[in-house]
């Protein structure tokens, strides 16, 4: 199978899995509507009511961790390439990678040095 | 044909998962209760809360739900039984599996509730904890099979298993794996103490009923990525090679599950603490340890 029919087939499963569910959802709805009542629909709130909608601004207490994840995330993106041509290219890419790695580590110890790791 | 096996497979596991579920709770063995639940949701009133964002609302139970079927579509069964075999396969279930953030993120802001929304945004905490030790033991075992195709990789395991070869990459990626499918200890998203459900919260009926067969799924897909990158997929003496990967995938599935019952949950800063200053350390080492055994060990 070649790589477009693969993901040809791919997308055709992501449709047939959401055709499904909408098929599910017309089959509950054809067994009977959801009857309009007063205070149904109040969302799960200990029975007081949010003045506002919640969709405020959070405090991300993790952006210490947020910061350094966005440093390792984009590492991975050469790893994986590094990790195929790995056996082939030998000790090169070992001592290569070796050094990559040793100076993002570096990032994270100096990170935890500076108490980045600590929910803020 | 292929995809009608893969498939059913992967709902008999759910339905499975679920029976045994249901077992360790209730103490009774009913094989037809998913079943029942299932159809009765069906019956019930599925209720849309007020002031809703309805797309998100909508668009995260079959999100979550079409992501874990995408994960289990390049894992292989047998050497011919797979959906798609992709070059990228690898890399492919990280990419879906992304995207199980993003469903629990929608389903958090879509019904506009506060403990779902809550449950929402730990799970992107959560994302940023577990997240860099699911792909770099993947890449561990890309570099010993020297392929992203997930057939290569089960095939480089032919005479040793992942689990022997790379344990410490096992054990990284199957408490990750449990991270990733928020299951107990790591339900944080849901935490039915403290959250009263949290992003299920507003789910009632049939899309509830979507949502948990999504969540079982996920189970489902991360036991088979684990058998698949660790066991050594379909090898295995005497019985056919689907045989051996239904069986491990299960095993893996039901440990992750009876694992979770005995521990209690951890606090989102304890696990972002001990995922970055013990299990990335620990992630490296694991890539310099594989190194080093394939240039010395031919």
């Amino acid at each position: 199978m070649s790589a477009l029919e693969q993901y040809s087939l791919l997308l055709a499963l992501v449709a047939g899995i959401a055709g499904t569910v909408i098929g599910l959802y017309g089959l509950a709805r054809a067994m009977g509507l959801t009857r309009r009542e007063q205070g149904k629909d109040v969302p799960a709130s200990s029975g007081v009511l949010s003045r506002d909608p919640v969709w405020g601004r959070y405090h991300a207490r993790y952006y210490g961790y947020a910061l350094l994840f966005l440093a390792f995330d984009m590492e991975m993106a050469f790893m994986y390439p590094w990790a195929v041509v790995y056996k082939e290219v030998g000790l090169v890419a070992l001592l290569d990678m070796g050094v990559f790695l040793a100076i993002l580590f570096l990032g994270l110890l100096y990170g935890w040095s500076q108490g980045a790791l600590r929910r803020q | 044909m292929t995809v009608a096996i893969v498939l059913l497979t992967l709902f008999g596991s759910a339905w499975l998962l679920a029976v045994i579920e249901g077992w360790t709770v209730t103490g009774r063995l009913r094989p037809a209760a998913p079943l029942i639940s299932g159809l009765a949701h069906l019956g019930r009133e599925s209720i849309v809360p007020r002031s809703p964002d309805r797309v998100f609302f909508e668009a995260a139970p079959v999100l979550l739900l079409v992501v874990a079927v995408l994960g289990a579509a390049v894992l292989p069964l047998a050497p011919d039984l797979v959906i798609a075999d992709l070059g990228t396969g690898a890399l492919f279930i990280n990419a879906a599996l992304a995207y199980v953030l993003v469903a629990l993120i929608m389903a958090g802001w879509g019904p506009n509730g506060a403990y779902a929304m809550i449950g929402g945004w730990r799970f992107l905490g959560q994302l940023i904890a577990y997240s860099m030790l699911i792909v770099m033991p993947i890449t561990a075992v890309a570099m010993r099979a020297e392929s992203l195709v997930n057939t290569a990789i089960v095939g480089s395991q032919a005479a040793l298993w992942n689990i022997v070869y790379q344990p410490l990459g096992f054990v990284l990626f199957y408490i990750a794996a449990m991270a990733l499918a928020f299951r107990s200890p790591f339900d944080l998203p849901t935490a039915e103490g403290e959250l009263a459900g949290g992003v299920d919260a507003e789910y009632t009926g049939v899309r509830l009923a979507v949502l948990r067969l999504a969540r079982l799924t996920l189970v489902v897909t991360l036991a088979s990525a684990t058998t698949v990158f660790y066991l050594g997929g379909w090898h295995g003496p005497l019985l056919p090679p689907w045989a051996w990967s239904l069986i491990k995938t299960l095993a893996v599935a039901v440990s992750m599950l009876l694992a979770g019952g005995y521990l209690p949950r951890i606090r989102e800063a304890d696990l972002m603490r001990w995922c970055w200053t013990l299990g990335i350390p620990l992630a490296l080492l694991n890539i310099v340890i594989v190194g080093l055994l394939i240039l010395v060990v031919p």
